[in-house]
C-alpha cells in the first residue's frame, strides 16, 4: 500500500515543483492571464448557481468542453510530467495513468475548474443539508471526470493523428461540435420552445456527463436518496472507465507521428520563392496536423453555417467560405513559429523572399477550398453575390496578410517538430500565448473584411472591387512590414525559437505583461478581463436600452435604481469601466524600461 | 592574406551570464581549425555570432574580408553552416530540403539537381530517398546539414559540434569529406569537446573557455609536447573530483 501511494504522491510533488519553478520564468505571464480569466468564468458559474439548475448544468456542460476541446486546439494539453519521464521505471500502465492522474490535479486550471464545481455545494445549500452532503463528493468526481475526460481527449487525438483519415475525421467531427456549440440557439429554438431554456435542452445536459454531480445533488434535494446514490456511482463507474482508457491509450503512446507517406512528387520549381512554395505546400499536405486543422476549418464553416437549415433557413448558407478563411487564418497564426528553429536557413539566405513564398502558399492552400465554398454554397441560395464575393477576396487577402505578420511581430516559440515527442499537438509549451494569437488572428482578419462588407451592404457590386482592393493591399503591405521584420530582428526571432523566450524589452517601450512583478501582473490581467463588464454590459448597453424604454431589467444594476439615479448610476459604470482599463494600461506605461 | 574567418572582440551577454567576453580569433585560409571547450565554454555562441544567426552585443566577424553584421549578403554566400540541433524544414526528403536551399541560394534548377545527387550519393542518404528529415536518425540529420552546407560551393564551413551522436561509419565518411574539401583550398572552423578527434583532424585549435580565448594558434604551438587533453585540462583549471570515486558503487 506504501508503494501504491509513494508514485502518486511523488508524482504530484514533481508537478509541484516544476510548476513553482516556471512562476518565476515568462510563461508566469501567460498562467497568471489565464488564471485570472478562469477567476473571472468562475465567479460567473458560480452566480449561476445561485440562479436556475438548467443554467449551472448549462454553465458546466460549457467547463467540460472547455476540457475537452482546450487542449485539442491549444497545444495538447498539460504535458508537465510526460509518461516518457518513466518509462525507465517500468511502472504496469494503470498504476502510471493512477499517479499522473493525481499530478493532473496539481495546477491552476484543476483548482480553478474545482472552484467553478463548489457551485453544486452553493447549490445544493439551497436545497437542504442532504443535498450538500451530496455536493461533496460529486464535485471531487466530476472535477476527476473534466480532468481525464481532457486525458484522453488529448490521447485520442494523438492515435487519430497517426493516420490521414485519423486526421480527416477527427477535424470534421470537431468542427461539427464546436459549430453546434456556436450555433447553440438554432437547436433551442428548433426544440420548440419560446422563452426559458426548452425542456429537451434541459435535460439534455443533465445527461451530460458534465451534468451528473448537479442531477445526484438535485435528487438528494428531493429526497429520491436512490437515484442520487446511483447517479453518484455512475460519477464513479465513468471515471475508473476513464482512467482504464486512459491507461490503455498511454500503453499506445510510445513510438512518435509517422509522417503521411504519399507518392512524392519532384520538386518542380526553379526560384527562391518557388522553393518555399513548395516547401509550405508539401508540409501542408504532409502534416498530418495542418491536414486535421484544415479539415476542422471547413467542418466548422460549413457546418456553422449550414446549422440554420434546420429551422429551414438558408441565409447563412453562403457565409462557409468567409468563416472557413477566418478560422483556417486562425489555425496557422504561429506560422513561424510552428516551423521553430528552422528559421536559420532563412537568416543565411536574406536575399530570399521567404514570406511571400509562403503567403503564396497560404493563398494555394485555402484559397480554392474558399472560393468553392463561397461559389457553390452562394450559387445555392441564389445570393447575395456582392456580400459573400466581396467578403472572400478581402478575407482571402487580409488573411494572408495578417497571418505572417502577427506570427512574426507576436512569435510564439515553438517546439522544434523533430522534438514534440509522442503528443504531436504539443507545438508550444506556451499553450496560453497560442490561444491568445489565435484570437487576435481572428479578430484582426474578420477586421479586414470590413471596409468590403460596409461597402457591399451600402453599394452592392461596388464591394467586391473594394474587397479586391483592400485584400490586395493586405496581402502586399502586411507581407511587406513581416519581410523587414523579418530582416531587422531575425536573429532576435530565432534566439527567440532556441530559448524560448522572448528578448528583454528595449528602453523606453512598455514593460511587457511578463517582466511584471507578480501582484501587478494579477491586477493588471483582472483589470483587462473585467473592465469591460462596466463598461459595455452595465454602462453603454444599459444606457443605450434605458434611451429606448425598455421594460426589462434583467441584470442591469441601473434599471434596478430609483429613476432619478438611472443616468448616474450608467455614467459611473461607465466611468468605472474606463478607470479599470486605463488602470490595466498604467501599469505596465509606469514600469517601463528606462 | 585575407584571413577565412576574423572575429574581433565578439561578447555576448544572457542576462547575468557573459557567454562570450571579447572574443578573438584568427583563421587562416585553408587551415582546419578546432574549436575545443567545455559544454557551455561559449563555442556556440561565438559561432553563432560569426555565422549570423545570434546578434553579438559588440564586435565583429569577417568572413573573407566581407563583415557578417553590415554585410550579410557577401559574407554569408562564402559560408556554409551546420549549426548543432536546429530544426530543418522536416516535412522533406533529403533532395527536397537540398533543392529547396539550392534555390533560396540563388542556384540554377539544374546545378542544384546535379549537386544534390552527387551530394546524396556521397553521404549515403540516397538510400533513404522517400525518408522525411523528421524521421532521420541523429547520424543522418547531421549529414544532411553537412550536405545543406556544402550545397553552394561555400569556401568557408562553420560545423558546430559534427561528430556529436554520429556513429563510426559515418564519421569516417563526413571525415573523408572534409579532408578533401581542405585539401581543395577550402578552410573550415569546427567546434567539439572530443580532443582526440580534433587533434586528428585540425591543424590549428583554440581552447575557449567561460567565454574567453584561453589559448589559440597552430596544434603544436597550442599543445606543445602534451597531448591536447592535459594541455586542455590545465588550461581550463578542471579540479580533482575526476579522479573522486562513487562510495556506494564500490564493493
Amino acid at each position: 500500500m506504501a508503494v501504491a501511494l509513494t508514485v502518486p504522491r511523488t508524482m504530484a510533488a514533481m508537478k509541484l515543483a516544476v510548476l513553482r519553478n516556471s512562476m518565476s520564468g515568462q510563461k508566469a505571464g501567460s498562467i497568471v492571464m489565464g488564471g485570472a480569466l478562469g477567476l473571472v468564468l468562475a465567479g460567473g458559474t458560480l452566480y449561476a448557481a445561485f440562479q436556475t439548475g438548467d443554467l449551472l448544468a448549462a454553465a458546466y456542460a460549457v467547463w467540460m468542453l472547455g476540457w475537452i476541446f482546450g487542449p485539442v486546439f491549444a497545444g495538447g494539453g498539460d504535458e508537465t510530467l510526460r509518461p516518457e519521464y518513466f518509462t525507465s521505471l517500468g511502472l504496469p500502465p494503470r498504476r502510471l495513468a493512477a499517479g499522473l492522474l493525481v499530478s493532473a490535479f496539481v495546477g491552476v486550471a484543476p483548482v480553478i475548474s474545482l472552484l467553478a464545481l463548489s457551485g453544486l455545494v452553493v447549490f445544493g445549500v439551497r436545497q437542504g443539508p442532504a443535498a450538500v452532503l451530496v455536493a461533496l463528493p460529486a464535485m471531487l468526481l466530476q472535477l476527476a471526470v473534466f480532468v481525464l475526460l481532457s486525458r484522453v481527449a488529448v490521447a485520442v487525438m494523438g492515435l487519430a493523428l497517426r493516420s490521414r483519415a485519423g486526421a480527416v475525421g477527427a477535424g470534421l467531427v470537431n468542427g461539427a461540435i464546436l459549430a453546434a456549440l456556436g450555433q447553440g440557439w438554432v437547436f433551442a429554438v428548433a426544440l420548440g420552445q419560446t422563452g426559458g431554456i426548452p425542456a429537451g435542452a434541459s435535460a439534455a445536459v443533465r445527461y451530460l456527463p458534465s451534468g451528473w454531480g448537479l442531477a445526484a445533488v438535485e435528487a438528494a434535494g428531493t429526497g429520491a436518496w436512490g437515484r442520487a446514490g446511483l447517479t453518484l456511482g455512475a460519477l464513479a463507474v465513468l471515471v475508473a472507465l476513464l482512467l482504464a482508457a486512459w491507461a490503455a491509450l498511454l500503453a499506445r503512446r510510445a513510438g512518435s507521428v509517422k509522417a503521411s507517406a504519399r507518392g512524392r512528387r519532384p520538386m518542380t520549381a526553379a526560384t527562391a520563392t518557388g522553393a518555399v512554395v513548395a516547401k509550405e505546400l508539401r508540409t501542408w499536405s504532409r502534416d498530418l496536423v495542418r491536414t486535421h486543422q484544415l479539415t476542422f476549418a471547413v467542418a466548422y464553416g460549413v457546418f456553422f453555417a449550414a446549422a440554420p437549415l434546420v429551422l429551414g433557413w438558408t441565409a447563412m448558407l453562403p457565409w462557409a467560405g468567409p468563416i472557413f478563411i477566418i478560422m483556417a487564418a486562425a489555425m496557422s497564426a504561429n506560422l513561424y513559429g510552428v516551423d521553430g528553429t528552422a528559421l536559420w536557413l532563412t537568416l543565411l539566405s536574406p536575399g530570399a523572399a521567404d514570406v511571400r513564398g509562403r503567403q503564396l502558399a497560404w493563398l494555394l492552400v485555402v484559397g480554392p477550398v474558399a472560393a468553392a465554398l463561397a461559389l457553390g454554397l452562394t450559387s445555392v441560395t441564389g445570393g447575395p453575390w456582392p456580400m459573400v464575393l466581396a467578403l472572400t477576396a478581402a478575407l482571402l487577402g487580409g488573411a494572408a496578410g495578417i497571418v505572417p505578420l502577427i506570427s512574426v511581430y507576436a512569435l510564439v516559440p515553438g517546439i522544434d517538430p523533430h522534438r514534440r515527442g509522442n503528443n504531436p499537438l504539443r507545438s508550444s509549451e506556451d499553450d496560453g500565448a497560442m490561444t491568445g494569437l489565435a484570437y487576435a488572428v481572428l479578430v484582426l482578419v474578420a477586421l479586414t473584411g470590413a471596409p468590403a462588407a460596409v461597402a457591399a451592404a451600402l453599394y452592392g457590386w461596388a464591394g467586391v472591387a473594394v474587397g479586391v482592393v483592400t485584400g490586395g493591399l493586405c496581402l502586399w503591405g502586411f507581407g511587406l512590414l513581416a519581410q523587414r521584420r523579418l530582416h531587422a530582428q531575425g536573429p532576435e526571432l530565432l534566439h527567440t525559437m532556441r530559448t524560448g523566450k522572448r528578448p528583454p524589452a528595449k528602453p523606453g517601450s512598455w514593460a511587457k505583461f511578463d517582466d511584471l512583478p507578480k501582484r501587478e501582473q494579477i491586477i493588471t490581467a483582472l483589470c483587462w478581463s473585467v473592465g469591460a463588464i462596466p463598461l459595455f454590459p452595465q454602462g453603454i448597453v444599459a444606457g443605450f436600452l434605458k434611451a429606448n424604454g425598455t421594460e426589462d431589467r434583467s441584470w442591469f444594476l441601473a434599471l434596478h435604481m430609483p429613476e432619478g439615479l438611472q443616468w448616474p448610476v450608467i455614467v459611473f459604470m461607465v466611468l468605472l469601466g474606463l478607470g479599470v482599463y486605463g488602470l490595466g494600461l498604467w501599469i505596465p506605461y509606469r514600469r517601463r524600461t528606462p | 592574406m585575407t584571413p577565412a574567418l576574423e572575429i574581433v572582440g565578439l561578447t555576448k551577454t544572457f542576462g547575468e551570464k557573459v557567454a562570450a567576453d571579447h572574443v578573438d580569433l584568427t583563421v587562416p585560409p585553408g587551415s582546419f581549425y578546432g574549436l575545443v571547450g567545455q559544454n557551455g565554454a561559449g563555442k556556440t555562441t561565438t559561432l553563432s555570432m560569426a555565422t549570423g544567426l545570434l546578434r553579438p552585443d559588440g564586435g565583429s566577424a569577417r568572413i573573407f574580408g566581407a563583415d557578417v553584421w553590415s554585410d550579410p549578403s557577401h559574407a554569408l554566400a562564402m559560408v556554409g553552416v551546420l549549426p548543432d540541433g536546429l530544426a530543418m524544414p522536416e516535412r522533406l526528403t533529403g533532395r527536397e530540403v537540398l533543392t529547396y536551399l539550392g534555390l533560396l541560394r540563388g542556384l540554377a534548377k539544374d546545378v542544384v539537381a546535379a549537386r544534390a545527387q552527387e551530394l546524396l550519393s556521397v553521404l549515403e542518404l540516397d538510400r533513404a530517398e522517400k525518408t522525411l528529415v523528421i524521421e532521420y536518425s541523429t547520424g543522418m540529420r547531421k549529414k544532411i546539414g553537412l550536405a545543406a552546407a556544402l550545397l553552394h560551393a561555400p569556401r568557408l564551413l562553420v560545423l558546430d559540434e559534427p561528430f556529436e551522436a554520429v556513429d563510426p561509419v559515418s564519421a569516417a565518411t563526413i571525415k573523408t569529406i572534409l579532408r578533401g574539401f581542405v585539401a581543395g583550398g577550402g578552410s573550415i572552423v569546427l567546434s567539439s569537446h572530443v580532443m582526440a578527434l580534433v587533434e586528428q583532424l585540425c591543424d590549428h585549435v583554440a581552447v575557449i573557455d567561460q567565454g574567453r580565448v584561453a589559448a589559440a594558434g597552430p596544434l603544436e604551438q597550442v599543445r606543445g609536447d602534451r597531448s591536447l587533453e592535459d594541455t586542455f585540462v590545465g588550461l581550463v583549471g578542471a579540479s580533482d573530483t575526476g579522479s573522486r570515486g562513487l562510495s556506494w558503487l564500490s564493493r
